[in-house]
């Protein structure tokens, strides 16, 4: 932790006025936090720190579930109602992608088909194996034995690989964003969660604004707290306890108990932050309630979206995952007069086209997110310009379970990394869809050089979309 | 340490459905009777050859136990003012993901915060903190009468004697916060808040000692043997009484044991204990989740979904713990429960008075026992239809301990629908047509196409789009039709009870039998059956078996 404040502490040495640190007592000694970059930090053009640091960068990793309609359900080689006929820039619009380009962020999206998601193949269940897209790890299957199915992630998500890189540098690594309810628990955190620092650490998320908000913006240490540095010591003895018990236990609970640690130190250092000097919104009404049994699905993920675009510009945390409908999940598009359950739509052929009209549902609730950081102005650019967006789902259609030809959209500049305007870029090779994930990993750690594991190793980008 | 493995052919063959998918003529369905050849065979106290038992791992206090044992340690104001983790459940129960999931920062920051505030609400209420007085303190940064109080709390709330590392380190944290605030107690709240958080209170720690009676065993040290038994039995931490017992050594024998569970399952709160796990097991938790289409189903509301929960668990809860009855009651009660929401739900007369009152079930509906219960017909549903798939899978899985394959890769999951398609069994014809679907679909959906006389919300209905339902069905090919007759065939199924220990054991564990641990949970099974069924037995005949007393070592 202290390590990777450090290059925070040399710009808060270049005669910054002491209120614009997020400042507090770490290892015992007086640190900065990553500074939140007003315009009075910004050099003359606003395309950097006055100092030379390089503005933010920041990735979301965006989830819809149980993929797309199928152009015609009869041949399913035709493929999905989804990614346009004709590649690079300039790419025709389809009904799909029209929600983008009516909210004017369509230049920013470069649309990925045709990939294959290796890391899927070696373990095969439906959903569960389009989930490992976002990890590019074989998820890991649990005996069973006569119980329950049960998987979880076989390694870190993209978001999570990204949040352990340069997630010290913020008052949360990242944060984990969820707007329907109507997920699936009962199959094991593949299914239920998005965000997965390992495969004992999925990451719940949270799918009330006010708990989003309260996460934010409102749990930071008042300066003057008496309380702090017993609570801080109370966590070290909590640490020697830890390392204790771990000499008495085998590996995996060793292990465990090494993630204990971390997420002990994670919550050491939150304490010991002071707030960061910017505007906090106000506590939002929304709470993601269902009124009369519908989910008030628009006004959550606007809310969501806002309060993102708010902690990314006050630089609260710069890494986060929107499950926006779940694995499996069942929501009803209720406002588009639709009354079943998302997944089984999705694998009824007679409704295909109305699995169609969720999807551009969908894409119009992306697009919302899009806009608020494309909205959100940073110096001379904007979020949408420092940002990295992925777009994903757990299998190309309900009715296939393909893991072939996923939905896939990479949004954003990346702080230039990434070209622009965007292309429609179709593998012509069935490639490994972890080379997606490792040219949204290099975005915000240009050094990457790998993502995923075993079969779903990568070490080659997509130099296509890459500036 | 070696052991021989104790793997009989039966279960090799009983393992195979599970890998191998459910082809070779319902294999998966003869599980439970693979089992029962073993049973002659069992020892309860295990033989030369006895199976290896799985390495024990930490496991986290499931949210209700983290605050339940928060109240008997520190009184119901703290209890009230803790707040919890999500618990995240593996193959179908909280308890097993407790024992693999390692916790996050967001977890720790709920720890943190839920310790602050209970301590300081324990602080706040007068006579909470006697039990760990033991001196007055004679300065604010009195160290002496600090290190009795951690002492005190300390072997309480971590379930064991602290040593004298853990004693310097708490205390300390004690009276540096003393002397910083010019005050004892603020030092006290600091030790409570402190030990809250630590691992030593937020995972129930298993290690285990060699057995002196035969060295190639290992069994849980007494105090552990007392944590497992209460955190299964009651839901909470030990009380001080089971733990002095413990280092008397009274749990270091079957007798100890036995007696001690005899005497817990008793205690009131075993009874809600256990409503907790049959809310698991049952799914009935999901119920407040579940959403319906209100078009298809109006009426539905939050309010008439819990309704619907306490109907079942009030069933449940009626059989074990009022009338002590057999528990396979469960499956074939000719009565229920129901308030006026659920009364005017099933379309028969309350019968007056004020909340759930018990009721004869309505004739000529084929209900009966928890088949019929809207609860499980709801939550084994979707939003708009019933699910015969789903209710199907419910019973092979859940309460036979079967396990499903996945449906193999490739397959096109679309049922028909339209108008030529009446009724969900003439969608559902397609499984059974083809020979991949059909090994696993015949012995899932049959169960549920003889409760298709229950709509998506449990109401009973005779006709679907016109037509007239066929409900008559079979589980694994014997016939049945309505939920009393599939009740009755699943209380004559030796899985059935046997699915009922191994689910008792995985929940009181956190890991799915291995194999090894097999005939020592059939001996358990052996048991429940000969007591009649009467659930309480079997609580305490799990408890006092090895299967419950020693333990694997954890691997280096």
């Amino acid at each position: 932790m202290t390590t990777r404040l450090t290059t925070s502490i040399r710009v808060a040495g270049r005669g910054m006025n002491r209120r614009t640190l997020l400042r507090g007592l770490v290892g015992g000694s007086l640190v900065a936090l990553a500074l939140p970059p007003l315009e009075a930090m910004l050099n003359s053009n606003g395309t950097a720190l006055a100092n030379g640091t390089p503005l933010p960068r920041r990735m979301i990793t965006w989830f819809f579930g149980n993929g797309c309609a199928l152009k015609d359900v009869n041949n399913l080689d035709a493929g999905l109602r989804f990614a346009p006929n004709g590649q690079g820039a300039n790419y025709d619009v389809t009904p799909q992608l029209a929600p983008l380009q009516t909210a004017g962020v369509l230049d920013y999206c470069h649309v990925l088909s045709g990939f294959d998601i290796k890391a899927a193949s070696e373990h095969r269940r439906g959903h569960h194996d389009g989930c490992t897209f976002f990890s590019g790890h074989p998820f890991i299957e649990l005996p069973a034995d006569g119980a329950n199915y049960s998987s979880k992630f076989g390694g870190p998500t993209i978001d999570q690989v990204a949040a352990n890189a340069i997630g010290g540098q913020t008052f949360l690594p990242s944060i984990q964003l969820q707007v329907s309810k109507r997920i699936v628990g009962s199959e094991g955190p593949t299914l239920q969660y998005l965000s997965h620092k390992g495969p004992d650490q999925p990451l719940p998320q949270t799918a009330n604004p006010q708990d989003a908000w309260t996460k934010l913006f409102a749990s930071f240490t008042a300066e003057d707290d008496p309380a702090t540095p017993h609570r801080l010591a109370a966590l070290d003895a909590v640490r020697e306890d830890a390392k204790a018990l771990q000499m008495r236990v085998g590996s995996a609970d060793q292990q465990r108990l090494e993630a204990h640690l971390e997420s002990v130190a994670q919550i050491r250092s939150q304490i010991a932050a002071l707030a960061p000097m910017c505007t906090t919104p106000g506590l939002p009404g929304e709470t993601n309630g269902d009124i009369d049994g519908n989910e008030p699905i628009v006004a959550v993920n606007n809310v969501m979206c806002d309060l993102l675009a708010l902690a990314f510009s006050c630089d609260i945390t710069r890494i986060a995952s929107i499950q926006f409908t779940g694995s499996v999940g069942y929501t009803v598009f209720n406002e588009l007069g639709l009354n079943m359950g998302h997944h089984d739509m999705t694998h009824d052929a007679l409704r295909n086209d109305d699995v169609d009209a969720a999807t551009i549902y969908t894409m119009e609730r992306f697009a919302y997110l899009l806009a608020a950081l494309r909205n959100t102005p940073e110096g001379a650019d904007n979020l949408l310009d420092s940002a990295c967006v992925l777009l994903g789902s757990d299998a190309a259609a309900g009715l296939t379970h393909s893991t072939y030809d996923q939905p896939c959209i990479v949004a954003g500049r990346g702080g230039g990394v990434l070209k622009y305007p965007g292309i429609h870029y179709r593998s012509p090779t069935s490639e490994n869809a972890s080379n997606i994930l490792l040219s949204v990993l290099q975005t915000v750690c240009p050094e990457a050089t790998e993502a995923g594991g075993t079969l779903g190793y990568s070490n080659t980008p997509v130099t296509q979309i890459m500036a | 340490m070696s052991r021989v493995r104790h793997i009989s052919l039966d279960l090799i063959l009983i393992l195979i459905p599970a890998i191998a998918g459910c082809q070779g003529g319902g294999q998966a369905a003869t599980f439970g009777e693979s089992f029962d050849d073993e049973a002659a065979d069992a020892d309860a106290d295990g033989g030369l050859d006895e199976g290896a038992y799985a390495e024990p791992r930490l496991r986290i206090l499931l949210g209700r136990q983290y605050v339940a044992a928060v109240g008997d340690l520190l009184g119901p104001q703290a209890a009230q003012v803790a707040s919890v983790r999500a618990d995240v459940a593996l193959n179908g129960f909280d308890a097993i993901g407790a024992a693999q999931i390692a916790l996050t920062s967001q977890d720790i920051d709920i720890y943190e915060q839920s310790a602050g505030a209970v301590a300081a609400a324990a602080l706040a209420t007068p006579g909470a903190l006697d039990a760990y007085r033991s001196c007055v303190p004679q300065e604010p940064g009195d160290l002496e009468c600090m290190r009795s109080f951690t002492a005190a709390f300390g072997s309480l709330a971590w379930r064991r004697t602290l040593d004298e590392s853990e004693l310097t380190r708490w205390s300390e944290v004690g009276v540096t916060a003393a002397l910083d605030f010019g005050e004892f107690d603020k030092g006290v709240e600091f030790v409570i808040a402190g030990m809250l958080q630590s691992p030593n209170f937020l995972y129930q720690v298993e290690i285990g000692e060699p057995d002196l009676d035969n060295p190639t065993l290992r069994r849980l040290t007494g105090p552990e043997v007392a944590t497992r038994m209460s955190f299964f039995l009651l839901d909470t931490t030990p009380s001080r009484e089971l733990l002095d017992a413990a280092a008397a050594g009274e749990l270091d024998t079957v007798e100890g044991v036995r007696a001690w569970a005899e005497s817990m399952v008793l205690d009131p709160r075993a009874r809600f204990a256990f409503d907790n796990f049959f809310e698991e097991v049952l799914y009935l938790r999901k119920l407040d989740e579940t959403a319906k289409d209100v078009g298809t189903y109006p009426g539905w509301s939050p309010y008439l979904a819990d309704s619907m929960r306490v109907e079942t668990i009030a069933l449940v809860d009626d059989v074990i713990w009022i009338e002590d009855g057999d528990y396979r009651d469960i499956l074939t009660a000719d009565y229920t429960f129901v308030n006026e929401a659920l009364a005017s739900h099933y379309g028969i007369a309350y019968p007056g008075g004020t909340g759930f009152q018990k009721v004869t079930l309505p004739p000529g509906e084929k209900r009966g026992g928890i088949f019929g219960h809207a609860s499980l017909l709801s939550l084994l549903a979707h939003v708009s239809s019933t699910s015969p798939t789903l209710r199907g899978k419910f019973v092979q899985e859940r309460m036979m301990c079967t396990s499903i394959p996945p449906p193999p890769p490739g397959v096109v999951t679309d049922l028909p629908s339209g108008a030529e398609y009446k009724t969900m069994r003439e969608r559902l014809a397609g499984h059974q047509d083809q020979e991949l679907c059909a090994s696993c679909h015949s012995i899932m959906d049959p169960p549920g196409l003889g409760l298709e006389n229950y709509d998506g919300v449990g109401r009973f209905r005779t006709m679907e789009n016109g037509v007239v339902i066929d409900t008559k069905s079979d589980l694994d090919g014997e016939p049945f039709d309505g939920a009393a007759e599939l009740g009755g065939l699943l209380r004559e199924r030796s899985k059935f009870s046997l699915c009922t220990i191994l689910n008792l054991y995985r929940h009181a564990t956190g890991h799915v039998e291995q194999p090894g641990e097999i005939d020592r949970l059939i001996a358990v099974d052996e048991s429940f059956i000969a007591a009649e069924y009467r659930f309480k037995s079997a609580l305490v005949e799990l408890v006092a078996s090895k299967a419950f007393r020693f333990v694997g070592e954890q691997d280096q």
